[in-house]
Formats: structure tokens, sequence, C-alpha cells
């Protein structure tokens, strides 16, 4: 094992909390601060998040709640949990100290493979969609890791990532010598999440190396590609990654699929665009508000 | 030997300075924080045996987090102890579930003191459910009592499992537990949710539950204890099962039998005015009307309305 891989290692051991945006952590603080806000409104909030949906479900997958690996939407989270423990949570939430465009195109690119990973899994008939909707949004989890913990080598691996024109995880490979996927592996694992979820997370660039949650996978490896083709947020990579014929054969989608399929998830961008249009612009005011 | 007792103190600078050199004698494991955000993660993530927390650090956070552990998680059995500050002791302690508190003048002396009565006292209250941590027998026929002392119109509802027998041979009981447990924190989030402190949830043992809440909304209470069931259920059984929609286990005479999941159901007995005057009436009444309940399948309540 290399230094720099043993150093990532370490660091996620010893992982505080991931900071998230400020525009989304100020609107849940308001909606908590008004007494007609309901559980509901609050979950389908942080599900558009993916550091607090990390957050809640590492609190109610841990050891001490009692039911570990067990649960992996924020909706049943919620209900566990309880509403003044959701309330306690947001307010322990950190931000981001400083906000680039690429941590809002992340997000971005975050809630489109959630939108698609649920819109597959609703189409291919599978019995939890809430379930791969949470796995598309946590995939990329692995690059808030790099870019909160290891600034230094996270802007190593863009420069080579604009200057060679290579993958954003073939980079991480070379310079930490492992990649996002394995680094969202390593922390959902600590994090007690179900398996359902980590497999997802860990394989979505090689969906083929998915064992026991392979249709899960594949959904989210094609999620992660179809947001990219609809140029909708940024996942940092030049161009979209290459399709798996594997998970393409595990799919078996059908041109008539595609068909229906793509105009409801244009549909769907439409919508989440709004949302993120006015986070952004939140984003803004606090940048310029703040001297 | 026995484990050492963890200790999660949030306190300023100052005060840590003063604290710790006699702290760090005894037989605790102190865990200091400074930072309040810090300090709430960790108690959420893995709560200590005791809380120290300075309120003026972050007074909001402080509230609601003695909030969110005292109720929502049924941590009762977690003392908590507040720092405040000397010329500013009064509270509204029917508000603040804390257990105690310390002024910052206090030495470390008296804070050791008051950390170990806090312990001696949570051994004391011992009639919680090891499981769940929600109250016992003891506590729950006496909420029964005090609602029919204070002639309310009251539901007291009975819950429990049907075919949780078969699945805890079937899957065991770590995952038997884990079902408890989660309908312990359905009961427990609706009932809170709903009622506040008006309402009561309380663990008589293995898979029987009782709450209390008004009669008027008694409907709604039990469908949405339902609804919260039967979305939490599936993470509970294996997928292969979950398929089929059914387990396979044996009866009792030894037979193969095919199972439906555990069901909740739930037997409610009707407190008006004058109907019961001891807990006893109430127990025997829903008895007969489990008998009613068990006889029907899947998620079920039923209301005897007196």
């Amino acid at each position: 094992m290399t230094e720099v891989k043993r150093q990532v290692k370490k660091r996620l051991k010893n992982l505080q909390s991931l900071p998230t945006l400020p525009a989304i952590v100020g609107k849940l603080t308001r909606m908590i601060g008004d007494e007609n806000t309901t559980a509901p409104q609050i979950a389908s909030l942080i599900e558009k998040d993916q550091v607090l949906t990390g957050k809640v479900l590492k609190m109610v997958n841990s050891a001490f709640y009692g039911f570990p690996r067990r649960i992996s939407t924020v909706a049943n989270a919620i209900v566990l949990l309880g509403f003044n423990v959701i309330r306690t949570l947001v307010i322990t939430a950190s931000i981001f100290e400083t906000m680039q465009s690429s941590d809002l195109s992340l997000w971005e690119h975050s809630l489109g493979t959630a939108a698609a990973a649920g819109l597959l899994a609703q189409r291919l008939g599978l019995k939890n969609p809430e379930e791969v909707t949470t796995a598309g949004l946590l995939h990329d989890l692995g690059k808030v890791v790099i870019r909160t913990e290891f600034p230094e080598l996270y802007k190593q691996i863009r420069e080579k990532v604009v200057q060679e024109k290579r993958y954003f995880y073939e980079a991480e490979k070379e310079i930490l010598g492992l990649d996002h996927g394995e680094i969202g592996r390593l922390l959902a694992n600590q994090w007690n999440l179900p398996e359902r979820l980590v497999e997802p997370i860990a394989y979505h660039h090689q969906p083929e190396k998915a064992r026991k949650f392979k249709k899960e996978t594949a959904i989210v490896h094609f999620a992660d590609i179809m947001t990219r083709a609809e140029d909708y947020g940024s996942g940092g990579d030049p161009w979209v990654p290459p399709l798996s014929a594997w998970a393409w054969k595990k799919l078996k989608l059908t041109e008539e699929d595609l068909a229906e399929l793509i105009p409801v998830f244009e549909e769907r961008l439409l919508e989440l665009r709004f949302f993120t249009l006015e986070m952004r612009h939140e984003n803004e005011r606090n940048r310029t508000a703040t001297p | 030997m026995k484990t050492k007792e963890t200790v999660l103190l949030l306190l300023e600078e100052g005060l840590q300075e003063k604290w710790r050199p006699l702290l760090e004698d005894s037989s605790f494991r102190f865990l200091f924080y400074r930072q309040p955000h810090q300090a709430a993660a960790r108690i959420l993530e893995a709560p200590p045996n005791l809380i120290v927390l300075q309120e003026r650090l972050a007074p909001e956070l402080v509230y609601e987090l003695t909030k969110a552990l005292k109720t929502n998680l049924n941590l009762s059995f977690l003392p908590i102890i507040l720092i405040l500050p000397p010329k500013n002791v009064t509270k509204d302690w029917k508000d603040w579930p804390a257990d105690d508190f310390l002024k910052e003048d206090a030495s470390g002396e008296e804070a050791l003191s008051r950390i170990k009565l806090a312990f001696a006292r949570a051994q004391r209250s011992a009639d919680n459910n090891p499981l769940t941590g929600l109250p016992g027998n003891t506590t729950i026929l006496k909420a029964i009592q005090e609602k029919i002392n204070a002639e309310e119109r009251a539901a007291i509802a009975y819950v429990d499992l049907d075919h949780f027998k078969p699945f805890n041979d079937r899957y065991g009981f770590a995952r038997g537990d884990e079902i408890l447990r989660m309908v312990a924190r359905v009961l427990t989030n609706v009932i809170l949710s709903r009622y506040g402190s008006k309402g009561f949830v309380g663990h008589v043992g293995g898979d029987d539950f009782v709450f209390i809440c008004p009669l008027e909304e008694i409907e709604a209470t039990c469908q949405e204890i339902i609804k919260d069931y039967e979305a939490l259920l599936p993470n509970f059984i294996d997928p292969q099962d979950l398929e089929k929609g059914y387990f396979e286990g044996e009866d009792r005479e030894g037979n193969p039998r095919r199972f439906p999941f555990p069901s909740l159901s739930i037997a409610v007995v009707s407190l008006t005015p004058g109907r019961f005057k001891h807990y006893g009436e109430v127990s025997a009444a829903a008895a007969q009307i489990k008998k009613i309940v068990k006889a029907r399948s899947g998620n079920v309540y039923f209301v005897d309305w007196g």
C-alpha cells in the first residue's frame, strides 16, 4: 500500500463530519424554526443532499439504535429516529467554509443521478425504488471526502483530469492509490450502511463487480451516465464515462423503455433545476452578504 | 473487570482547566469537548453513560439535545447535568428534562460528587425495559391508574405481535430484538409527535407494549402506527422471504408450516369517566378484546367503545 493510500484510509477512520451547502442547511434551519413544518417536509429536503442523507443514515444504522445495516431511506430513518432527533441533527450539520462552483455542480449531479436511479428502479419493477434513489444520491460521496479532506490532492486530480483528458476515477487512482468508489465503500461500511447502498456506491464505475445487488448497481451506473448525458450538474469528468456492456445486458432496457423514461426524466430535471437554481441564488446572496 | 462509565463533558476552556485534574483522578472515562456541534454529534452517534453540558456554549442546541435524548430516544436513564451561570439557575424544569445542575463556579470535587450521585440515582429507577428503554410494568400500571383517577376520556391500547415466536425461531433472537426495538421507536415517535408529554408508551416485556392517548384520536393513531410499521418491516425480512411473502417454520407440533411475517395487533380499551375504578379491570377488558383482534389476520386494531 502506498503512503498516500495509507494516509487516506487513516483520515477516513477519524473523519468527523462532512460539510454541506450553506443554503440547504439555512433552509432546513428556517423550516425547523417554523412550528408548522412536518417530518415529511424535512425528509424531502434532507433527501436532496447527499451529505445530510449520509449523516441521517449513519446515525440510524449505528450500533446504538439497534438496527445496524438495516435502514436505507431517509423516510424510514425519520420514522425511527423521530422529529426531535432529526432537528438536533440538522442543528449539528456543518457547512462548507468556502464554496466552489464545482461543489454545487457535484451536488446537482448527485441529485440528477438519484432521480434517474429512482425512475429506472420503478420502470424495472424493483421492490423498493426509494432505496435505489438513495444509492444514486450517495454514489459520489467519495468525491466529497476527497474535496474536503484532501483539498491539495483534489486540486492535483482536477488538474490531471483537465490537462491529460483523463477520467476522474483514473486520476484519483494514480494520485491517491484508490478512487472515489473505493473511498465511498470504506466510508459506507464504516457508517454501517446496508449493503444494498454500499455496492452501488462502491462499484458505480465497475458495476460487474457487484455481488449481491447487481441490478441496483447497474441502475446507479446507468443513472450516472444518463444524468451526464442530460448535462445536469457535473461529475467532474470531461466526457461521459463509457457504458458497461455488462450493466446494459443486466438491465435489459428496451427502446420503448427509454423512449418513455427519458421525457419523464427530463421533466424531473426541470423541477430540480428550479430548486437548484434557488439554492445557487441563495449561495450567491450569502457570499455577497458576508464581507 | 467492569468497563468504565463514559462521561461526556461540553465545557468552555477555563472550566475544563479547573475541573480536569480532579475528574481525571477517578474511575470514569472522561471525554472533554469544547465544540458544541462535535459534542452533539458524538452523543447522538454513540451516547455516553452521562452527559454534562454547559448551557452558555450553545443554549438552543443544549436544549434540543436534552429533549431529543430524554423524550424521543427514551434515554431517560441517561443522566444529563446542566452547567448554569451562578446568577441564573432558575428554569422551568417541567419543560427541561435535565436531571441536575451545577453552577459554573462549582469546584471539581463538587462536580465529581454530583456525577457519582447521578449514576447512583439512575441505578435506582430500574423499571425501564433494557431492550427498548421504555418504562416497564410498574410505571404502566401507575399511568393507567392516573388516567382512571383523573376521569379523562383516554384510550388504553395493548399492542402485540402475531407470529413473532416462529419468526424468532427462524431468524434468531437478534433479529427479533431488532423488530421489538423498531416497534418501540414507532410507538414512541407517533405518540410523541401527536401528543407530546400527554401521551404514554410502555413496554410490558417480550412483544407486549402499551400506549395511552386521547380517546377521540385513537383510530387515526392506530392507523398511523400500522402505516409506519408496514413501511419499516421489509427492512427486517430477508429478500428471498420478502419475495415469497411468507417464511417457512415449524408449528408447535414440529410440523413444517408457512408463516406470514410478524403483524401488529392493537386492542384498545376505552376509558370513559366512571367505567373503571381499578387498573385490574382495564387489563381484564383488554384480554377480552385481544381475542377478537387475534382472530383477524394482518395488522389490525379494534376499539372497545365501552
